[in-house]
């Protein structure tokens, strides 16, 4: 196809603000949706599904006919929360414009906002679109408003939309042939082609997910990865319209995928730049500016068997998701894991899910930390990603922890609310600007390590979940910092060590016991809880030894279901970490930052 | 094949429904039993191979509210089964047996009387349904005496409000009895039950403990031994047919919902009647392996006192048990004892032997 009828595009949008339907209205528009079938065409991970989110890159490539001519509408899709702002570039990338998709009965919310920033220094075309206007709570005036303070468009900009109607999508169909440039491109120059996304098929191989850039790739052609100069000889080139479609080549402006009988799973970079051998040259495209990655916690098989399996499907995972990093750890109580590095909690929800759902491992994940400058006497500084490395305090000088600024957008009837949950964690208030007459962004410097566990769930429990949040880390700062530990039946396990603010470490290691006592079931035997600064201990529980666990009753009749109860517990432990000799629910690890009491 | 020793029936009809029970049952009517015992005579004489019986227990139910002339009929039925010289025959009864019924059992050559009393505090009637007269109770137990040398009764602790000198009063009463054998078991709410359906709370598992302990201290000062989880006797009063199923020996089950276990295979019976009176006995069956057995030979032989023979076990399974089972944590940390050739649970560990037990599943 002619590249001046070539459209590559992405969806920026909030969580449930409809992106998925429009999607799937847009590809009905163009023939490519089967009316049948009412499965939102682009969100194919189950944990999409059901979280109502787009984690993953997906594309899909359809024909659109408007005025007589045929278009190549490629959808680069992206997700819509803060932890995969680095999928969100990957796609934007990859593309010449962007729809901005807002809720009309929610108006603009934190995320979206970051995520047209990105697009606008991609040098991205944005289209405004106000969906689900056919829902009688809708604010079209309202959201409109909100949209034309940011200073970028014209009211006319705007175009109106229910994705679950259809009204409108004509519309901005038109918008996208008019407003979002073709891609530019010689295809006759050499091969020029940007990676950005890959994902391992058991038959294929990698899958390689490309935009052309400049020149012609054809099946047949021998292409060279830059960063590792790795040559494959390309076997297939698909398009997903949505379903997949062989072709015999892509040219400039096209978004496909190459599949190359590539083995290596490390071969393959997101980012990088592809060529070939026959339309070879040594320039590059930019790139990405990877993200890093702010929470850590250690990933642990509860089976310790299992080590390698992990590793291999964190491998896995790495593949298409560059921002997960790990680095094998040990743990005197949990044995060898590994310590991985998370975008944000979301992000390591999802690889948690995906571990235990696509790998079938059970895992025993810590509580989050971020890293630590840790400034020694000795003038040496350590970056410490995990509580169990913290030196000795006669060693530390002092200790510094990442900020964040907030963008929390919220109705103002919520201001008090949050500005109570936000001082309860160490929050510095810094102002409050009105988006709209009703609707506030609030501003607040923060410890990073104040929301990486359970600030967003609180946020949305105290708004009753009106609060959109989003946030920037400004820099480190110090903090009078120390390490609590816990011990179990008298024995410090490292695994439940956490950094805390000195002013708050009595409250906290009181929480801490409380919480333990709840998470851990009653065994055998009495377990003391004990929370520990140093060796001076500040608070402490007890989990009561079990009282009763016995079939009274037990006839000739309940011989077989006797055995059978006892398998049924037994297989319930099994889920257990047994430490020392203590068994610990693998929750009980994360509820060392559990809060009940806000 | 070798000789099957002991033999289980079932009766599942009652005359009325304990609220507590989640046993399979049915409201007593006369045309049902008399077929549910022609039903039960081709059972037997399907199965059974004329082995001689060391033990026979017909349980409920409540075998009882069977009418004079279906115990007539069982009684039939019985008289064909072969019985060795010193055959343990127990019956299960409730308090309202009249004279007339156990003579027809006395006839049956029933020689053990297991009486279910539950309570005598008429605090707890009404939550399980059940009514006791103590002094009709004494005129009932002094009759059977007359009839059987071997009696238990059954007792029931653990209802909502009930402090320990209300069960100290039911012990006391059952002492007084001068019985042979007590089974006594706290009340748990199981599903399909009345209380299960009216939300009836367990007591706590802090009380109940309490409660286990008291009684086996108060039983064994007054010289029943504990033998079992749930069960004391005097001395050389141990149940014979429940021991067997703690030994792991094979027993024929017959009726309504019964289990059996014959040639290594653990065989269930249907709950359904129509299934049953259509001859579709069986709804499932576990064939046993070597170690299966093994299985079974520990987690039910713990549940005795004198817990499982190191070299019985051997004996049986030409394996050593230590060497089959990797326990010597629990060993170490007391929660298993060994003592000359015998391994068992302390008792202490006796309420949460679940715990202890599931390492050999």
């Amino acid at each position: 196809m002619d590249k001046k009828n070539i459209r590559n595009f992405s969806i920026i949008a909030h969580i449930d603000h409809g992106k998925s339907t429009l999607a799937d209205r847009i590809m009905e528009k163009c023939g490519e949706f089967d009316s049948r079938s009412n499965n939102q065409l682009l969100d194919s991970m189950d944990i999409e599904r059901e979280r109502g989110i787009t984690i993953k890159l997906n594309t899909a490539s359809m024909k659109y006919n408007y005025n007589g001519e045929e278009y190549l509408l490629n959808l680069i899709d992206t997700p819509g929360h803060v932890d995969f702002s680095y999928e969100v570039s990957r796609s934007l990338a990859a593309s010449e414009g962007a729809i901005l998709l807002v809720d009309g009965t929610q108006g603009v919310q934190a995320q979206t906002l970051a995520n047209l920033f990105l697009a606008l220094d991609n040098d991205l075309e944005i289209i405004p679109v106000i969906n689900k206007i056919d829902l009688p709570s809708s604010d079209v005036e309202g959201t409109t408003e909100e949209l034309l303070d940011l200073g970028l468009f014209n009211k006319e900009d705007i175009i109106l939309t229910s994705a679950k109607t259809g009204e409108g999508v004509d519309k901005l169909l038109e918008a996208i042939i008019k407003k979002i440039p073709a891609p530019s491109g010689d295809s006759k120059a050499p091969l020029k082609s940007l990676i950005f996304d890959s994902k391992f098929d058991n038959y294929r191989g990698v899958v390689i997910s490309a935009r052309i850039f400049s020149g012609t790739l054809n099946v047949g052609d021998t292409i060279i990865l830059d960063n590792s100069k790795k040559e494959f000889i390309v076997t297939e080139l698909l398009v997903t319209t949505p379903n997949e479609e062989n072709v015999k080549t892509l040219s400039a402006g096209e978004v496909g995928h190459i599949v190359a009988s590539i083995k290596d799973i490390s071969a393959v970079e997101v980012g990088d730049t592809i060529t070939s051998k026959e339309h070879y040259t040594d320039e590059r495209l930019p790139g990405y500016k990877p993200m890093k990655p702010m929470v850590y916690s250690g990933l642990y098989p509860i089976d310790n068997t299992k080590f390698d399996a992990l590793r291999d499907f964190l491998m896995k995972l790495k593949l298409n998701d560059a921002s997960l990093t790990f680095t094998p750890e040990t743990s005197k109580a949990l044995g060898y894991g590994f310590r991985c590095g998370f975008l944000g909690l979301l992000h390591m929800d999802i690889v948690k899910e995906r571990i235990k759902r696509e790998a079938g491992i059970d895992i025993i994940t810590t509580a989050p930390s971020v890293i630590y400058k840790v400034n020694l006497t000795s003038g040496d500084v350590l970056n410490i990603s995990s509580p169990s490395d913290m030196p000795d305090p006669g060693k530390i000088k002092s200790i510094e922890e990442p900020f964040i600024i907030t963008n929390i957008f919220v109705p103002s009837e919520y201001i008090g609310p949050i500005m109570e949950l936000c001082q309860g964690r160490r929050g510095e208030f810094k102002t409050i600007e009105y988006i709209s007459k009703t609707r506030v962004n609030i501003h607040y410097i923060m410890p990073l390590s104040e929301i990486v566990y359970d600030f967003f769930d609180k946020l949305k429990s105290v708004t009753k979940g009106y609060a959109s949040f989003d946030y920037e880390v400004i820099g480190y700062r110090e903090s009078k910092l120390v390490k609590l530990d816990v011990m179990l039946n008298g024995e410090v396990v490292d695994a439940l060590s956490i950094i805390v603010h000195k002013d708050f470490a009595y409250e906290r290691g009181k929480k801490v016991c409380e919480n333990l006592k709840e998470h851990i079931p009653r065994q055998l035997f009495e377990i003391p809880i004990q929370a520990s600064i140093g060796s001076k201990v500040i608070a402490r529980s007890t989990v009561k030894a079990l009282r009763k666990d016995v079939l009274a009753k037990c006839y000739g009749g309940d011989i077989t279901r006797k055995k059978k109860l006892l398998e049924k517990q037994k297989a319930g432990k099994k889920k257990m970490k047994k430490i020392g000799s203590v068994e610990l629910p693998p929750d009980a690890f994360m509820s060392v930052l559990e809060d009940k009491g806000e | 094949m070798s000789r099957i020793k002991h033999l289980y029936i079932h009766i599942p009809f009652c005359s009325s429904i304990c609220a507590y029970c989640a046993f399979t049952k049915v409201y007593y009517n006369e045309e049902l039993a008399l077929k549910y015992l022609d039903s039960l005579e081709e059972e037997i004489n399907k199965k059974y191979k004329g082995d001689t019986l060391d033990t026979i227990y017909i349980g409920g139910g409540t075998p009882s509210s069977l009418s004079i002339n279906a115990l007539k009929k069982l009684k039939n039925i019985t008289d064909k089964l072969n019985k060795s010289k010193n055959i343990e025959f127990t019956f299960e009864v409730n308090p309202d047996v009249t004279i007339d019924k156990l003579n027809i059992i006395k006839d049956m050559g029933v020689n053990r009387l297991s009486i279910g009393l539950e309570t005598i505090n008429n605090k707890f009637y009404k939550s399980i349904n059940r009514y006791n007269d103590e002094n009709k109770f004494k005129e009932l137990i002094k009759y059977s005496k007359t009839l059987f040398n071997n009696i238990n009764v059954d007792l029931m602790y653990g209802f909502n409000n009930e402090t320990l000198s209300d069960l100290k009063k039911d012990l006391d009463y059952v002492i007084s009895l001068k019985v042979n054998h007590i089974s006594i078991y706290a009340l748990m709410i199981e599903e399909h039950t009345k209380l299960y359906i009216e939300k009836y709370k367990e007591e706590s598992d802090d009380k109940l403990n309490k409660m286990y302990y008291f009684i086996d201290n108060y039983l064994n000062k007054n010289n029943y031994i504990h033998y079992e989880t749930s069960n004391f006797a005097l001395k050389g009063y141990e149940s014979i047919h429940n021991n067997s199923y703690w030994k792991n020996e094979e027993y024929y089950g017959f009726g309504l919902s019964a289990s059996a276990y014959i040639n290594d295979t653990r065989y269930t019976n249907t709950r359904s009647l129509d299934n049953y009176f259509n001859k579709k006995y069986i709804t499932q069956y576990e064939k046993l392996s070597k170690y299966d057995k093994m299985v079974y030979e520990m987690i039910l032989g713990l549940r005795l006192k004198n817990g499982v023979s190191l070299k019985e076990f051997k004996d049986k399974y030409h394996k050593d048990l230590l060497d089959v089972f990797k326990i010597d944590d629990l060993i170490n940390n007391g929660y298993l004892q060994i003592e000359n050739d015998r391994i068992f649970i302390p008792i202490k560990y006796w309420f949460v032997e679940n715990s202890i037990l599931e390492r050999f599943v």
